[in-house]
């Protein structure tokens, strides 16, 4: 990694000194030896400061909005996840190519930050279930490589864990989401790292359209955690951010990998991210489309 | 509550529909007086693409037992679309709903165009005694706001 | 503050017998929102109306809920009402308490009350939520396109250019004249079809209000009522039809040979031709696929070319390209009439490979005096006349397993026709008829095909045929008569097959094309089967003729009329009123995705980039914006808009939710 790491340092002091990026963005050590977080460095000076080590999970691609509106170039240091996170920004048309340039970074997967807290120092940290999942672990696009690709380590969506609740009845299915979303604080931390949730309004913050109350119960919050999966079926990168941040531990992604089971079996496989054109699932309908309401 | 006695229990089931089909199919189970139990409540809304799965969550947040999303066939919209993208969003949410503990009892989309009055009324009825047999709906009700309200009528 | 008047109506004893219209009243008298609640006998009457008028000046009333029968009935009766004393007409909600209520709850009074008083509740919610809308204007452009060049396309057009309008008929074939041209005698008149068709095809190629585009096709519309916008293809036709004289010079000197479509390919045509000596415009097309010239160019080879040489005029253009053209057009008439099922799928009748099983429009080609025979009635195998011949009716029609459900309108009265031609033509042949049902509603109908069997001797064997086979020269046909119960068998010389109708094979992409419904067959959908037969659910399009369901020439001749008077309707108005319940994007919320753009039936989002200032400076951003005249106000878009910026005006997510949450809060 520290080959990597030092090419990463190299890299982006030349795109500063050379101008070509005014603004790079990759990841600097945390306070705890599991945090490593994102940092936005606008000078030579600063680049070693940047770190590559097994806790960088973190999305960066979210943070391409912020530079949207300034004169920035902007660079980034994108994993596989980023860059399937990057494509879907473009296809939102919410950044634009020509302002950023992309640092694919190949990645072996990343440690639980979460698992890691719980264990005593030392202790062997599991990989973060999206990554242990991750079937795109080397960059889609980039303009630039550092490092070797990776063989992914899966091929296949893997789909036990919804299977899992699908095959509880009814009733045990209410209990298991009463159960999570009654830990719900609703802080919106899934929302804001979520690089599908890019809207620049929200419709949970517009409290005046009368979507939803301030009251914070397991109803309001599975209103909410049904709505915001509903809004990225179709664009869910499956990053697991929104796992990732969430301080009470919601399984959020559950959520959004039903609906993307559902959406490869329903209307053909899909993945998102991995273009910048084409229909999306649910912008889209096929005359052939199964019919079930007959 | 009253609902709680599941024997003389009258469910509350409303119904999403489309002005240009089943509105109007439902509109022709009037004409032809073909009776059904007055559980349901339509609702208007142009097409049935304009049913944002959201409303059907709200209402069962706010208590209420079933939900019927209706509109033209395929290949019958008004709107020549419309009802392509609500059989793509129902087939998923239908199955979001199910997954989250609903009864797959309480919500379903149907295609009732304007001449099915007699499907309307088919529909309807066996969604009101289905409805009836499982009792009220207590999954994602949020029940503070339900009894909230119903204090404020009992007034 | 919203101060809104309830008015419920008994409709007589249609709501009030069951729904308890005064309780309902009294219900929702104090339901916030609500200044002044009553009941009354019938509101759309005149005193009724009045009443609304009167509690709006008296009450201050700014928003009212009538509670009655459905808004597709009186909705536009109480907006009309409420907007003469100064209220806005989408200041008004309809509680719909008949059709959805009394009519359907017969006996259960209480219920029908408290389901009643839930609707009025729900409608109140909404209204005091409505806001006040105006509606828009759009010019119209006073020109209309027939699609469809047959009688049903040429009869419409006739109609429209003789009440002043401009009108383009639209036709795919080298000339106008469609099925009619190719059929010889008419039923129940037996006159020729080609005496009374040619006349009308003169008048439309010579009337200065219309203008054919022939061999053209419908490739893509754009718009809505009163402005579309219609791109056509028109097909290389390889002749300059601005010099050619119609001389026919080059078809008599054409080496090129292919089937002749026009005759059923029971002879053969040149590569350059004309589909018949009557066609309109009378110029000829190469067809490129059967031409010499053609065909050796795939080769690398460039022969032939004596139409060029012959040509007197120098109208053969061999480098023709197909060329698109955009015109605007304010009505669109859809005339495309049908096709004849092939009847080759069916086993029973030898799957097609028998030459002398042949289809009704053979036969028309048969019996034509100009047609391939010069009018003989022979076998098409070894051109001897048949002695006995067999037709066989509801051949794809009435099938639902193999063919088509419905029944095709036409055949028992062109089967009767072709059956008395027969023996006219050849009275020692025999002539029998399998049939299902003789249907024969229609002037003169029945009267014509009880000469056929009495006057004419033609046997009618009802019963299906259950085999046909070769047996030497003869057809063997196999059957029951049902009548007798008895199996007969018939060595016939020829067979004739009553095809069912079918829609043109391409008639849902053409439906998809222009915006219009069609159903499980094919066949264009109207607005209304009874009150709507021409109009379809697409402002501004029509129908005419058998595209919209089998029909026969009087039957289209009658709609193409009717359709006419609805195009000429909407041409009549220099401008169109549009409805103002259209999708609307707050640009303040919308992120500029797009992802409604491709969603939109009517093409009518579009991203434009706005300026706006932002933290001391002005930056641009992509936003969502809606032509509103082109919306027709569906709501797909607002669903597709996560963050909700896209909402339907009269529909919004807030109206929607308000009905919702009414209804929920009744719940106890």
């Amino acid at each position: 990694m520290s080959d990597i790491q030092s090419e990463m340092r190299a890299t982006a002091k030349q795109l500063l000194e050379s101008g070509e990026a005014t603004v790079v963005i990759g990841w600097e050590k945390g306070t705890m030896p599991y945090n490593s977080t994102p940092v936005m460095i606008r000078s030579a000076a600063d680049v070693d400061k940047l770190i590559w080590d097994e806790y960088c999970q973190q999305n960066l691609s979210t943070y391409l909005i912020d530079f949207i509106y300034t004169e920035d170039k902007v660079a980034i240091f994108a994993k596989g996840c980023d860059t399937r996170a990057y494509n879907r920004l473009i296809q939102d048309k919410r950044i634009s190519a020509d302002k950023c340039i992309v640092i694919g970074v190949p990645c072996s997967g990343m440690k639980s930050a979460k698992a890691a807290a719980k264990l005593p120092e030392g202790a062997e940290v599991p990989m973060s279930k999206a990554c242990k999942e991750c079937r795109y672990p080397n960059p889609v696009v980039f303009d630039r490589k550092i490092g070797q690709d990776v063989t992914p380590w899966c091929t296949e969506k893997d789909f036990s864990d919804v299977e899992a609740i699908e095959a509880m009845d009814q009733d045990a299915k209410a209990a298991f989401w009463k159960e999570q979303y009654t830990k719900c604080i609703r802080c919106y931390a899934c929302r804001n790292i979520c690089p599908a949730c890019n809207c620049t309004n929200c419709i949970f913050d517009q409290s005046a359209s009368g979507w939803q109350s301030k009251d914070i119960n397991a109803s309001e919050n599975q209103f909410y955690g049904v709505t915001r999966a509903f809004h990225v079926a179709g664009r869910c990168i499956e990053c697991g951010q929104c796992e990732m941040v969430c301080p009470s531990d919601v399984p959020i992604m559950l959520m959004n990998k039903k609906f993307i089971k559902d959406i490869d079996t329903l209307f053909g496989a899909y993945e998102a991210g991995l273009e910048t054109e084409g229909p999306v699932p649910l912008s889209h309908y096929e005359v052939s489309d199964p019919e079930e309401f007959m | 509550m009253s609902n709680n006695s599941v024997e003389n229990f009258e469910p509350k089931i409303l119904v999403f529909a489309c002005n240009w089909c089943t509105y109007a199919g439902a509109d022709l189970a009037g004409t032809s007086r073909l009776q059904y139990p007055p559980n349901v409540r339509v609702l208007r809304v142009p097409c049935s693409c304009r049913v944002n799965p959201q409303f059907v969550i709200r209402a069962f947040q706010r208590g209420i037992d079933g939900v019927l999303v209706a509109g033209c066939h395929p290949g019958d919209c008004h709107y020549t679309t419309g009802n392509y993208y609500t059989r793509r969003r129902f087939l998923l949410i239908t199955r979001m709903m199910e997954y989250m503990g609903i009864d797959p009892k309480r919500f379903h989309t149907r295609w009732i165009s304007g001449a099915e009055g007699p499907k309307f009324q088919q529909v309807v009825t066996e969604m009101i005694e289905e409805v009836k047999a499982i009792g009220p709906n207590d999954k994602l009700r949020d029940d503070m706001k339900v009894e909230v309200k119903a204090v404020e009528t009992n007034e | 503050m919203e101060r809104v008047g309830v008015f419920i109506c008994h409709c007589g004893s249609n709501i009030g017998a069951v729904v308890d219209c005064a309780k309902v009243a009294e219900n929702v008298r104090n339901y916030p929102g609500v200044a002044y609640s009553t009941d009354y006998k019938y509101m759309c009457s005149e005193p009724g109306q009045e009443m609304i008028q009167n509690a709006i000046k008296e009450h201050n009333l700014n928003r009212v809920v009538v509670a009655s029968c459905s808004p597709r009935m009186h909705e536009k009766t109480f907006r009309a009402c409420v907007e003469k004393v100064g209220l806005n007409p989408y200041m008004f909600e309809m509680a719909n308490i008949r059709e959805h209520c009394s009519w359907v709850h017969a006996g259960k009074n209480e219920e029908a009350t408290e389901k009643a008083t839930d609707l009025v509740k729900m409608a109140v919610s909404k209204v005091c939520k409505n806001e006040e809308l105006q509606k828009g204007h759009a010019p119209v452009t006073k020109r209309a396109l027939v699609v469809g060049g047959g009688i049903a396309g040429i009869q419409c057009a006739l109609d429209i250019a003789n009440n002043g309008y401009q009108v383009d008929i639209l036709e795919r074939t080298p000339s106008i004249g469609g099925k009619m041209s190719q059929i010889d005698k008419t039923f129940p008149t037996i006159d020729c079809s080609a005496c009374i068709l040619t006349p009308k095809m003169v008048e439309a190629s010579s009337h200065p209000n219309i203008n054919l585009i022939t061999y053209s096709e419908l490739e893509h519309v754009d718009g809505y009522v009163g402005n579309f916008e219609v791109t056509i293809r028109k097909k290389a036709r390889s002749v300059d039809i601005k010099k050619c004289t119609g001389c026919g010079t080059c078809m008599t000197k054409c080496p090129g040979k292919a089937d002749d479509e026009f005759n059923m390919n029971l002879r053969k045509r040149t590569a350059i031709y004309t589909p018949f000596p009557q066609a309109i415009p009378n110029k000829p097309v190469i067809d490129r696929v059967n031409c010499l010239k053609f065909k050796s160019r795939e080769n690398g080879k460039d022969v032939c070319g004596i139409c060029s040489k012959f040509c007197p005029t120098g109208a053969i253009d061999y480098e023709q390209v197909d060329e698109l053209v955009t015109e605007k057009y304010g009505a669109i008439v859809m005339a495309t009439g049908y096709e004849q099922f092939d009847h080759s799928i069916y086993g029973e009748y030898g799957y097609g490979k028998y030459p002398d099983v042949i289809s009704g429009l053979h036969f028309e080609r048969l019996v034509n005096a100009s047609g391939p025979t010069q009018g003989h009635i022979v076998r098409p195998s070894d051109h001897k006349e048949p002695k006995t011949v067999v037709m066989v009716k509801c051949v794809g029609s009435r099938d639902p397993e193999h063919g088509k459900s419905y029944c095709s309108r036409t055949c028992c009265m062109y089967t009767a026709k072709q059956a008395t031609m027969i023996r006219d033509h050849c009275p020692d042949t025999k002539v029998y008829v399998f049939y299902m049902d003789v249907r024969t509603p229609g002037k003169l109908y029945d009267e014509f095909y009880n000469r056929t069997r009495e006057e004419y001797g033609v046997e009618y064997v009802r019963g299906r045929v259950s085999k046909i086979y070769q047996d030497g020269e003869q057809l063997m046909v196999k059957g029951e008569d049902t009548l007798l119960g008895k199996q007969v068998e018939i060595a016939a010389d020829m067979v004739i097959l009553a095809n069912a109708m079918i829609p043109q094979t391409d008639s849902e992409k053409m439906a998809q094309i222009v915006g219009i419904g069609y159903d499980k067959d094919g066949w264009f959908t109207e607005s209304h089967p009874k009150l709507g037969p021409v109009e379809t659910h697409t402002a501004g399009v029509f129908l005419a003729g058998a595209c919209q369901g089998p029909k026969d020439i009087p039957d289209s001749v009658a709609q193409a009329g009717a359709a006419a008077v609805k195009v000429c309707a909407l041409l009549s108005k220099d401008q169109l009123e549009t409805e103002p319940t259209v999708s609307k994007v707050d640009t303040k919320i919308c992120s500029g995705c797009g992802l409604c753009v491709p969603v939109c039936p009517y093409k009518a989002i579009t991203l434009e980039t706005i300026q706006e200032r932002r933290a001391g400076k002005t930056i641009e951003r992509l936003v969502a914006n809606v032509n509103s005249s082109l919306c027709q106000g569906c709501g797909a878009c607002t669903v597709t808009c996560r963050s909700g910026a896209a909402n339907l005006k009269h529909f919004t997510n807030a109206q929607i939710l308000a009905e919702v949450d009414a209804l929920c809060q009744t719940i106890l």
